[in-house]
Parts: structure tokens; C-alpha cells; sequence
């Protein structure tokens, strides 16, 4: 029997077809509080898809300490105990602009040596922070040697801000009006005025040799290496109109081609009489930021070089009464901190310690762009370009 | 000298500001502008556009009381009221001005400013947590630091800090002097 | 002697061996890595730290028996073994001399790619019954990376199978005793540095550990495995470091033949000499290890697809026609 098929009849044959795409759903990944590379205690949340970022949500706070806070229950001497520890990896540079923001409130002059003494100590802790950022990032993007050989070059930095003040991370050193006497040549005990430890000088020429030396060696080792170049030459690219919107300051600024330094601008320091160039970036990639940074190391030797041979002599601390009363008013005085922009906008209304003090810090601005400049990158992007960013949670959450 | 330091202009552009907003002062050599808080927004997005501060640098605020729990309370009396700052910079010149403005207590809103810089984003939510201000417009606003089920603002002098309800704040207190002479350390080990 | 007496025997040998190549490998690599690094490395455990090896695998055996609450049990407690196994079947071909050979199979070079990818079916159900997000995406960019650097595997060998006319290793050995140059110097220089990057891609070494990615997943698939299952990975690595520079030394460097050494005493040198160049093999791999940061997998891949196969390829190509017009 044969059986034909009706065409007006045909059975039902379905139509449809077998789509193409198949609908997958995004994984919310957690690069937790406690992971290798984020620089402490920061928490993304993160929407991936494969390996593709969408939306990237910082969770702060996990590090805060309500410095704010703790600020208005201390007298203005010990807020200079707990400002050094908001940045932890430089720690002398944190103290400089409450210093001058006290100083201008209270209408007092620092002696020029102090403030050589001051620079010399700022340069030293960039120095130091820059170190980390070389050591640490390679290790980020999987080259694990050049941390060995970066510690080892801080290690002769830390050992001369030790020599001058004691302290290797928080010195604590300076005083309103000037500095602390040194940790010298003799007990702190006697009534003269102890300074610069002896040999101060030598080692200082010594050690910034090695150090330039140093900046030299990472060129070549981790900046001609072609995998480097190929992991971070056009990745993570800000333009500086986005940054500057942002509040992203320092060395990620400068990678994006905007020449300012705040050390040229302001006069805390006397960077107005030494002689430094202020290097910038061309792309805005995580490229020019790492190697920003290496030259404001090649910057900093040279800064410390000319500056102990100009030191002039002099006392080390303007005459203060025992209990510092500082008048009412209000200023604000920002510094190059190694990280950015660093301020402190102190308000006094003529007691013991600051009404309030708020503190800016130069990571908290830096990282508010991370959700903008993370869309869309892979996740070993990711790593690096919050590498490249160079934060510290101290900072980031006070 | 170096000649590629740039110089800061600010004398002309203290003399710039001041011929075109009210209210400018320029002590200890920061330029600070106070304004009615219905113009936030108008006077920072001239301030943006026309004198060339693109950068943002801070967004706070200050809580004027009178009977603080926490440090000392300010010599003269003052307005109870919130302060609301914004530090703007440019990034040529080193040019800096403070934009303060005042709020009422009882009922904290201010207009954000978040379409005119984005990162006054963050800055806006940490205000909000610690001082209860509510910034109309925001996309966005919650809690940036402290956890989630955290009650009270911590900033107001208002809030008690834990450790001083442990120790109270001891005041005026006389520095302890340095031991002057290695003989007198001596003699006091002597007689322990 | 009977077969299952020389079975015994042979299985008892390389049950022996590797381990023990494992542990001098793993001595290399700390101490080696260490001194690149200006540290002294492991100091006080044995004589000047030596023994350190032996230490750490006792270490290991000590330890609990963790098992995430939430993985997929059976297939966790199997996923090394897949690994051990593809990498011990590996030993049965590498001759270390022309007699002391397990089993010298006729389709050695075949037989030796068809089990190293077993490895791949390891690492893969590892990632994925971790129960773990960062060690499942160790073990999907591990699955693509090692099928993609397969194909650069197979085809840069190929080319000395053709210039030797056998897929035997010990034939091998013996066409280059005949040509008296090892085949790296015969002409298949490419093709022996196509191997060597496919064969660290393959071993996920630096600059191709994305799957493991230290900064970035913690472990990548091994995360959440502790104890003696790590020990196996552990081992098995430094076993598979072993037996991949063991063979590329086979085929393109000699082998266990040296020139002029006589030939009678062969039984002898072979292993020594085998493993001499294999080490030298193992160290040139660890110092690339602690050079270079890695490759992002996008680049990896890009470096299989686009380089390695056109090069490898064309190694093939002209290899066929010397063959011919020679």
C-alpha cells in the first residue's frame, strides 16, 4: 500500500530550529577580603561572564579605623602618632601636610634645617613606597623574583631613616615647629641638641648610588621583558579628564599625561631650591603607570643627593609652648604623598586638639574609578591594573 | 631654580574669585567660599566650567553643636548647623578653593553633586553615613564603610567613642617633662 | 626470567626511580630558584638544606584529610589519580639504555602523546568538583590551554619521526647515533624549541601556569585540595618535569648516547647520561620559571594557534622535502 502525503494535510512538523546561542548566566565572583593581590583588605564583587567582567562593586570599610574620629579626642601632638599609620608603607610622608597645616595656624616658621631634614625623610619614604609598588606588582602579573631584589634595596633606605629617627615604618618624628633631635651620636638624655646620626652623609651618597643603580636593573629586568610589555602596554588606559573628575591623583595622573607635581606648587618644602623633573606618562596604561614610578625613584636619589649636601645649620625646631594651644581658624595644606594627593583640612577652635580634621587621602579618590575602568576586562586585567593602581587600605579606609 | 617649576598663580586667581563670588576669604592661605545652600550646584558648575577646576578633591562635613560629648566644644558659641565642604582643584596651576555651604540640622538635604563631578560619588556616600545628610539625586545612596546593620552616625558630636566612655577625656594636661640629667635617673632607680 | 618476575621488576625500578628524580628535581628548583633570588633557600632541615624534599613530603603525609562539604566526592578523591597515572604511564617508553627500556614500543612517540593527555581529564574534573568558583575557572583555562598546546606537541615531533624513520624511541636514538649529531643540531632546531614551550604549557610552568595563576586563584584547581592529594599533584608535577625533559632529551639531544664513550659499557653511562642532560633541561625550565611573569590566556592562546602550529608546520614541510632531495 502506498500512501501518499496530502500537502494540505502534512502532519505536523515542527519548525523550529536549533538556536545558536544558548543563554548562560553571568557568576557573581566574590575576590574576597582575603585574596593575594589586593593589597589588603579590599572586596570586590564581582559580575563575570566566562572570563569578562561586567560590573565591578568595591566594598570598602573593612579597614577603618574612624581616624576622623579618633582625631578630635587627642591633643595635636598625638595626632601625629596616629597620622602616620594611614598610609603604613610610607610613613613619614603622612605627617607632612598636618604639620604645615598646624605651622600655618599657628602662624610659626620652620627652621630651614628642619625642613631640609623633612624633605630628605619625604623623599626616603617615596623611595620606599616605590620599592613595594616594584617588588609587589611583577608578583601580581606572576614574575616572582624582582620582590626579592626590591626588598633588598629598601632595606638599605629603612636603614637610614632608622638611623635618623628610630623607626623603620612610623617615625614619628616630626614636632609642631620643626623636628624631633635625632636619633644621633649620644644619649637623648643630655641638654645639646642631638642631630643626624655621624656618617650620616656618607652612607646617604652611598645608598642613593645603589639606588639609582637599582632603578637601572628594574629597567632592564622587568620593563624589557617582553611578557611585562605584553601584560600591561594598553591595558587599563585612563584618559585625564575621567581622572581628574574622579579626584585620581599622583603618579596615575602623570601616567595619563598631565604634568603636576604638587611638589612644584607648594612650599611647605623647599623643593623650589633642588633641581627635579617631573616625569609623565603618554597612554594612561598600567605601562606608564609602572614606570612613572620608577623614574620618580630615579627623582627622589637625586633629590636626597642635593639636598644633604645643601643642609643648611641652623636650629631643628622653632620654640613652642609645652602645651600646643593652636588658635582658631581653619586650613587645608595638601603634600605629594608617593601614592597622590594627600590633605588635611584641620579646623580649630582654640583647644587642645582639632575640632575636626578631615583627612583626604590620595588612595580612597584613586580606587572610586576602578568601577569605571574595570568594564569589560578579563580577570588577569583586572589583577593588573589594580596592581598598576597602587593602593594601600590604610589609606583607602582611614 | 628649576625652570620647569610651575608657579603658582594665586594671587591672581585669589583677585579672579573674588571678583566674582561673594563671600571669599583667603586665611591661612586657603581660599574658601561660603554660600547659600540653594546655589550648590550653580556656583560649582561655574566654578568647573569657567575657572577651569576640573579636579575634585574632597566632598565633607562639619557638625557646629554646641554641647559636644566627644572633644572639647567650641570656644565661642556657635549656629548648630552642618557645614558642607568641597575642596576643588585645578590640574595646571595648583589653584585651590573650598566651597562650604550650611545646612539645617533638623533637616539635612543638600542637592548631590554627582552629574557635575562622578567622584563626588563616594565622598557623598561616606558624608551620608556619618552624618545623616541626605543628598538628593544620588544614584546610589548606602553605606560605603561601616557595616551594614551599624545604627547612628558616627561623626556627630553626638556620638559617644566607646574608649572614652571606658576613660574619660582627662583635659588639660601637663606634658611630662623629659628626665633632665642621667644622675637624677639614677638617683630615682636608687630609691625604687 | 619469567614475565611476571621481569614485570615485578621493571615496575619495582620505576616505582623507585621516579619518585627519586622527583625529589632531585624538586631540590634544583628550590635551592635553584632560591639563589636566583639572593636568598640562602631552605638552610637548617638537612645538610644545608638538601634534604628538604624528604621533609616536606613527610609533612604532607601528616596532615588531615579535608574535603570541601559541598564537592562532588568521588570525583575529587579520583582527580589526582588521573594525573599520576597519565604521567607514570609516560616512564614505560624512555629508554636509558638500548636494553634498559620497560617496554620498547614501536609506536613510542604515539603512545607517549596519547597518554600525556590524559592529564588533561585530571585537572579538568579537579577545578570542577572543587566546589570552588576560582578553582573552577583554574580548571576550564586549564583544559583549553592543555588541548591547545597539544597540537604544537605532537607536530614539532613529527618532524624528527620523519628524519629518523621511526616512531620508536630507542630507534630514534640509534638514527642519531648513526648521524652522529643529535637531531638539534640535525636540523631540528625549531622544532626542539616548539617542544619545550609546548611541553611547559602542557606541565602549566611559568609563563604558562594561568590555571594556576598563584596571584590571582590561590591555586587555581588545587585549591581546595590539602594532604596527601596534594602530594600527589605535587609530585606528579614534578614527575611529569621529569619525564618531558627525559624525553625531549631522547629525541632531539641523544638520549643515553654520548660519542665517544665505548659502546660495550653502555648499560652503564646511558642513565647517567640520560639524566645529566635531563637535568640540564629540568634547570634550563626553571630558570625561565622564575624570569618571566605569565601570560594572560588570550595571549597563550594566541601563541598556540598563531605560532606554534604555522611554525611546527612548516618544520614538517621541510623537513619532508630534505628528506626527499637528500
Amino acid at each position: 500500500m502506498v500512501t501518499t502525503i496530502d500537502p494540505e494535510n502534512r502532519p505536523f512538523v515542527s519548525e523550529a530550529s536549533v538556536s545558536v546561542e544558548i543563554e548562560t548566566e553571568g557568576m557573581t565572583l566574590n575576590i574576597g577580603p582575603q585574596h593575594p593581590s589586593t593589597h589588603g583588605v579590599l572586596r570586590l564583587v564581582a559580575k563575570v561572564e566566562g572570563e569578562q567582567i561586567f560590573n565591578v562593586e568595591p566594598v570598602l570599610g573593612y579597614m577603618h579605623r574612624g581616624y576622623e574620629k579618633l582625631a578630635e579626642v587627642r591633643t595635636y601632638p598625638q595626632v601625629t602618632t596616629l597620622v602616620n599609620r594611614i598610609d603604613w608603607v610610607s610613613g613619614f610622608a603622612n605627617e607632612i601636610p598636618f604639620m604645615a597645616a598646624t605651622e600655618e595656624l599657628m602662624e610659626i616658621e620652620v627652621p630651614q634645617r628642619a625642613l631640609y631634614i623633612r624633605l630628605i625623610l619625604t623623599e626616603m619614604a617615596r623611595i620606599c613606597s616605590h620599592f613595594v609598588f616594584n617588588g609587589a606588582y611583577p608578583l601580581e602579573i606572576g614574575a616572582l623574583t624582582p620582590l626579592f631584589y626590591a626588598m633588598e634595596d629598601r632595606e638599605r633606605v629603612l636603614d637610614l631613616i632608622e638611623s635618623v629617627t628610630g623607626g623603620r615604618f612610623h617615625p614619628n618624628f616630626n614636632r609642631i615647629g620643626g623636628i624631633k633631635p635625632a636619633a644621633g651620636a649620644g644619649p637623648t638624655t643630655k641638654k645639646d641638641i642631638q642631630d643626624l646620626p655621624i656618617g650620616f652623609y656618607k652612607e646617604t651618597q652611598l645608598a642613593m648610588e645603589k639606588i639609582l643603580a637599582a632603578a637601572d636593573k628594574f629597567e632592564d629586568l622587568v620593563g624589557g621583558n617582553e611578557v611585562f610589555r605584553a601584560r600591561t602596554k594598553g591595558v587599563g588606559v585612563l584618559p585625564y579628564d575621567i581622572a581628574s573628575s574622579y579626584g585620581v591623583s599622583g603618579p596615575i595622573l602623570r601616567a595619563s599625561g598631565v604634568k603636576f607635581d604638587l611638589r612644584s606648587t607648594t612650599d611647605y618644602l623647599p623643593y623650589k631650591d633642588l633641581d627635579f623633573e617631573i616625569p609623565i606618562g603618554e597612554n594612561g596604561d598600567c605601562y606608564d603607570r609602572w614606570y612613572v614610578r620608577l623614574q620618580e625613584i630615579r627623582e627622589s636619589a637625586k633629590l636626597v643627593l642635593q639636598a644633604i649636601d645643601a643642609i643648611p645649620t641652623g636650629p631643628l625646631q622653632t620654640k613652642v609652648p609645652k602645651v600646643i594651644k593652636v588658635p582658631k581658624g581653619e586650613a587645608y595644606v595638601r603634600a605629594e604623598n608617593p601614592k597622590g594627593e594627600m590633605g588635611y583640612y584641620v579646623i580649630s577652635e582654640g583647644g587642645l586638639g582639632p575640632y575636626r580634621l578631615k583627612i583626604r587621602t590620595a588612595s580612597f579618590s584613586n580606587i572610586s574609578v576602578l568601577p569605571w575602568i574595570l568594564e569589560g576586562v578579563l580577570i588577569p586585567d583586572l589583577l593588573a591594573i589594580m596592581g598598576s593602581f597602587d593602593f594601600v587600605l590604610g589609606d583607602v579606609d582611614r | 631654580m628649576n625652570d620647569k617649576m610651575i608657579q603658582p598663580e594665586t594671587d591672581s586667581f585669589f583677585d579672579e574669585i573674588a571678583n566674582n563670588f561673594t563671600n571669599v576669604s583667603n586665611d591661612y592661605r586657603t581660599i574658601k567660599i561660603s554660600i547659600k545652600s540653594s546655589d550648590w550646584v550653580s556656583t560649582i558648575t561655574k566654578l568647573k566650567d569657567e575657572h577651569g577646576l576640573i579636579f575634585f578633591s574632597w566632598l565633607s562635613a562639619v557638625d557646629w553643636t554646641n554641647e559636644v560629648v566627644t572633644g572639647e566644644p567650641p570656644k565661642d558659641k556657635v549656629e548648630e548647623c552642618f557645614e558642607i565642604l568641597c575642596c576643588l582643584s585645578d590640574i595646571e596651576y595648583g589653584n585651590l578653593v573650598i566651597v562650604s555651604t550650611k545646612i539645617d540640622k533638623k533637616n539635612p538635604t543638600i542637592d548631590s553633586l554627582v552629574d557635575v563631578y562622578v567622584g563626588a560619588n563616594w565622598h557623598e556616600r561616606e558624608s551620608y553615613e556619618m552624618f545623616g545628610i541626605i543628598f538628593e539625586g544620588h544614584p546610589d545612596l548606602k553605606k560605603l564603610y561601616l557595616p551594614d546593620h551599624f545604627e547612628g552616625f558616627p561623626l556627630l558630636k553626638s556620638y559617644e567613642l566607646l574608649s572614652r566612655e571606658v576613660k574619660p577625656w582627662p583635659g588639660e594636661v601637663d606634658v611630662e617633662a623629659m628626665p633632665d640629667d642621667e644622675s637624677e635617673n639614677k638617683e630615682q632607680r636608687k630609691e625604687e | 626470567m619469567s614475565f611476571g618476575l621481569e614485570l615485578l621488576l621493571k615496575v619495582g625500578v620505576v616505582a623507585a626511580i621516579a619518585p627519586a628524580m622527583a625529589l632531585g628535581l624538586t631540590i634544583l628548583e628550590i635551592k635553584g630558584s632560591a639563589y636566583m633570588q639572593r636568598r640562602p633557600g631552605p638552610l637548617h632541615v638537612g645538610l644545608r638544606g638538601f634534604i628538604f624534599p624528604i621533609a616536606e613530603v613527610l609533612k604532607f603525609f601528616q596532615k588531615e584529610d579535608i574535603i570541601p562539604a559541598q564537592a562532588d566526592r568521588s570525583v575529587f578523591k579520583w582527580a589526582p589519580a588521573y594525573i599520576f597515572v597519565s604521567v607514570f604511564g609516560l616512564f614505560v617508553i624512555i629508554p636509558a639504555s638500548p636494553t634498559l627500556v620497560v617496554r620498547d614500543l614501536e609506536l613510542g612517540v604515539f603512545y607517549l602523546l596519547a597518554i600525556s593527555s590524559l592529564s588533561t581529564i585530571g585537572v579538568l574534573t579537579a577545578g570542577w568538583s572543587s566546589a570552588n568558583k576560582f578553582s573552577m575557572i583554574g580548571g576550564l583555562r586549564a583544559a583549553a590551554q592543555l588541548i591547545a598546546y597539544e597540537l604544537p606537541l605532537i607536530l614539532s615531533v613529527i618532524g624528527v619521526v620523519i628524519q629518523a624513520e621511526t616512531m620508536s624511541l630507542v630507534g630514534i636514538v640509534e638514527a642519531q647515533k648513526e648521524w652522529g649529531v643529535p637531531f638539534v643540531l640535525a636540523g631540528q632546531l625549531i622544532a626542539f624549541l616548539v617542544f619545550m614551550t609546548a611541553a611547559t604549557a602542557e606541565m602549566m610552568r611559568v609563563p604558562f601556569d594561568m590555571p594556576i595563576g598563584e596571584s590571582e586563584l590561590v591555586s587555581g584547581f588545587l585549591t581546595e585540595y590539602s594532604g596527601i592529594r596534594f602530594l600527589l599533584f605535587y609530585i606528579s608535577e614534578y614527575i611529569n618535569l621529569f619525564v618531558m625533559c627525559a624525553i625531549a632529551s631522547t629525541i632531539f639531544l641523544g638520549g643515553y648516547h654520548i660519542p665517544f664513550l665505548p659502546l660495550d659499557w653502555v648499560n652503564f653511562y646511558g642513565p647517567l647520561v640520560l639524566i645529566g642532560k635531563t637535568f640540564f633541561l629540568g634547570f634550563i625550565l626553571i630558570l625561565i620559571r622564575w624570569s618571566f611573569p605569565r601570560f594572560r590566556e588570550d595571549q597563550l592562546q594566541s601563541i598556540a594557534w598563531k605560532i606554534l602550529v604555522p611554525v611546527s608546520l612548516a618544520n614538517i614541510f621541510v623537513t619532508s622535502i630534505m628528506k626527499v632531495v637528500f
